[in-house]
């Protein structure tokens, strides 16, 4: 359904929902937004087309969390599971989309993550499209949108002084029972800011054929070539919203099993105790990195393991572009295919 | 078990039954650990298969990989075999009867055994990751399983004659007139009546069958990589062909990303994989 929300009201629909939720909203904090709790006389910092730094996985795979609490003489206990009711206001649909790609690995049947589970389903997404697309996305070109709908129970719509909301799911009408619907006038405006928003956005890489390519050319020099000037410091994935590479270890004087968001783009991270490694180099590692997004999520769940969110652009040290990797790639050799 | 809450980083109490050393040099160490409760041993032999692997958790150093040494039929303790490489096997070392462990699994696939009912097994092992193929063969040989299964034999090769591992167990294997035991060591020893020579020049020279078999080859990758093309120089097709892989693994349940290897994951999908199934996958390893 379509409901108009005026921006004057929004802070008061946001305290209203305080009384039930935790509400995450981007604020600012040092140079950077975050999605932090609001708290009483909170300021919102969504309003330039930009993402928050830390990407909102990291509030359902914290960075460093307890996953066993040792009890005395060698026990241990599992940590108690985070159920406390949560609003997540002003998240981007390519961040949104992504939980969708991370439930795929934290809620199979076989193996469910109590921990991951538990703060999804405490937990709304309400969306924020982006009717001014940052300069690094390219959420068009992998299949992802600025107003995609994947993952969000809500999304907004900025219309100027007023949003423009569709609740996308039951818990997400729930949220805006109070508001106006929306003219069929207004609606249609909002389809026109989202349709424009999404025509600005250039084609980033071909997509066409490009997993065959990443795979045909394993063993090719292109892998070198786009690895030369990487550091390795891991930013890419650290940053990124449908990474979810962990560690885990023992800190024994804590009591505490805790795992830790890890790095295919680490040495250590695939080192072997027999000194072996399978991926030794910065080379094999981009490998790793560019073709779990590019080729072993589309075997996986037929869908590209990125949402074009450009933070692995915006804040790699020196400068490597992903977009510019993958245009590169589409220039590969591509074999015939062995039928 | 598969309810929500149950949580698959949380180990199963068990303690120490048996700790004993398997090799001269002490450097292999097998560990028998029983379950501190029933129901726990209940779950986790209807759940076992062999080829499967634990992650064993020593509370405040860490969690290791390690293949399962042990068949169901034995008794209500599960077996391990252990190299000391780092600070949790060391501590696994240091474990004396009666200390607690914890341990997560079973975990991965392992061995086809339905698949491979009727066939002849080729069971070809090396060093300390012939742990696996221990259990698969004592498997094999309880009544109830040895006629579901045709001919066979066994090629194990160590470093040295005091690498060996379960000597008692295969001294008494050579005795059995339903397999065919070949043992080989790398360089020549005294007394040493049986091989001498690499698994592969050992399985060129054995030259098992490939009419109606499975071969099922674990060690260490150097092992691995000679030994699937002498296989399939002798007629195996790579359908017939199954190894175990080993990378590095945090989480054992396809979560942590470690073991990643192409679309699968060692720890789910496998441990074991067909050559069939390697072909399709990034050399990634």
């Amino acid at each position: 359904m379509n409901l108009i929300l005026k921006k004057d009201q929004l802070n008061h629909l946001l305290n209203s929902w305080r009384q039930d939720y935790e509400v995450y909203a981007p604020q600012a904090l040092q140079n950077y937004t975050h999605f932090l709790p609001l708290q009483d006389g909170f300021e919102l910092a969504f309003d330039k087309a930009h993402n928050t730094r830390i990407p909102p996985k990291a509030l359902f795979l914290p960075t460093s969390e307890a996953l066993l609490k040792f009890t005395k003489f060698g026990g241990y206990e599992q940590v108690p599971l985070e159920t406390a009711p949560r609003i997540i206001f002003g998240i981007r649909p390519c961040d949104a989309h992504a939980m969708t790609m991370l439930d795929t690995v934290f809620e199979q049947e076989r193996y469910t993550d109590p921990h991951w589970k538990a703060r999804r389903d405490a937990t709304l997404l309400v969306g924020l499209g982006c009717h001014e697309p940052c300069q690094t996305g390219f959420c068009t070109t992998v299949g992802s949108g600025p107003f995609n709908h994947a993952g969000l129970d809500a999304i907004l719509t900025d219309l100027g002084e007023i949003f423009l909301v569709e609740t996308l799911t039951e818990k997400g009408e729930q949220l805006f029972t109070q508001l106006e619907t929306a003219t069929e006038e207004q609606s249609k405006q909002a389809s026109e800011v989202q349709q424009a928003a999404a025509a600005s956005m250039p084609i980033a890489f071909e997509t066409e054929g490009l997993k065959e390519k990443l795979d045909q050319n394993f063993d090719s020099p292109y892998w070198e070539e786009i690895s030369r000037s990487c550091l390795g410091c891991g930013v890419c994935t650290f940053l990124c919203p449908t990474c979810f590479c962990f560690d885990i270890v023992d800190e024994a004087q804590r009591g505490e099993r805790v795992r830790n968001w890890d790095t295919c783009m680490f040495r250590t991270y695939s080192l072997e105790a027999s000194g072996h490694n399978p991926r030794p180099s910065r080379v094999e590692r981009t490998r790793q990195r560019l073709s779990h997004k590019y080729t072993h999520w589309v075997d996986q769940i037929n869908q590209i393991g990125c949402t074009g969110c450009g933070r692995c652009v915006r804040y790699c040290p020196v400068g490597l572009d992903i977009r510019a990797m993958l245009r590169k790639a589409s220039q590969l050799p591509s074999e015939v295919a062995h039928v | 078990m598969s309810n929500e809450a149950h949580s698959p980083y949380l180990p199963i109490p068990m303690h120490v039954l048996h700790a004993y050393y398997e090799s001269n040099d002490r450097s292999l160490k097998t560990l028998e650990l029983s379950f501190d409760d029933p129901q726990d041993a209940r779950e986790f032999f209807a759940a076992y298969n062999p080829g499967q692997f634990c992650l064993l958790s020593v509370i405040g150093k860490g969690e290791s990989a390690l293949g399962i040494a042990s068949a169901a039929w034995e008794g209500d303790f599960v077996r391990f075999t252990i190299q000391k490489m780092g600070s949790v096997t060391t501590a696994l070392h240091e474990l004396k009867p009666g200390d607690p462990i914890g341990i997560r699994g079973p975990l991965g696939n392992g061995f086809p055994l339905e698949d491979w009912k009727g066939k002849n097994l080729v069971i070809i092992g090396g060093g300390c990751a012939f742990s696996t193929l221990y259990a698969l063969t004592k498997h094999l040989h309880h009544p109830s399983n040895r006629g579901d299964y045709g001919k066979m034999t066994v090629i194990y090769g160590t470093r040295t004659s005091g690498l060996c591992m379960y000597k008692q167990d295969i001294a008494a294997w050579h005795q059995r007139d339903d397999m065919e035991v070949h043992q080989a060591i790398d360089v020549p020893e005294q007394d040493w009546l049986h091989h001498v020579g690499y698994v592969p020049d050992v399985v060129k020279e054995v030259k098992p069958s490939p009419v109606n078999s499975v071969a099922v080859v674990c060690g260490p990758p150097i092992m691995t990589k000679y030994t699937l093309p002498a296989l399939v120089e002798l007629g195996f097709t790579p359908e017939t062909i199954f190894t175990s892989l080993e990378k590095r693994m945090k989480c054992g349940v396809g979560k942590c990303g470690r073991c990643n290897l192409g679309p699968k994951y060692i720890c789910k999908d496998g441990p074991v994989f067909s050559l069939a199934e390697l072909n399709d996958l990034p050399a990634d390893l």
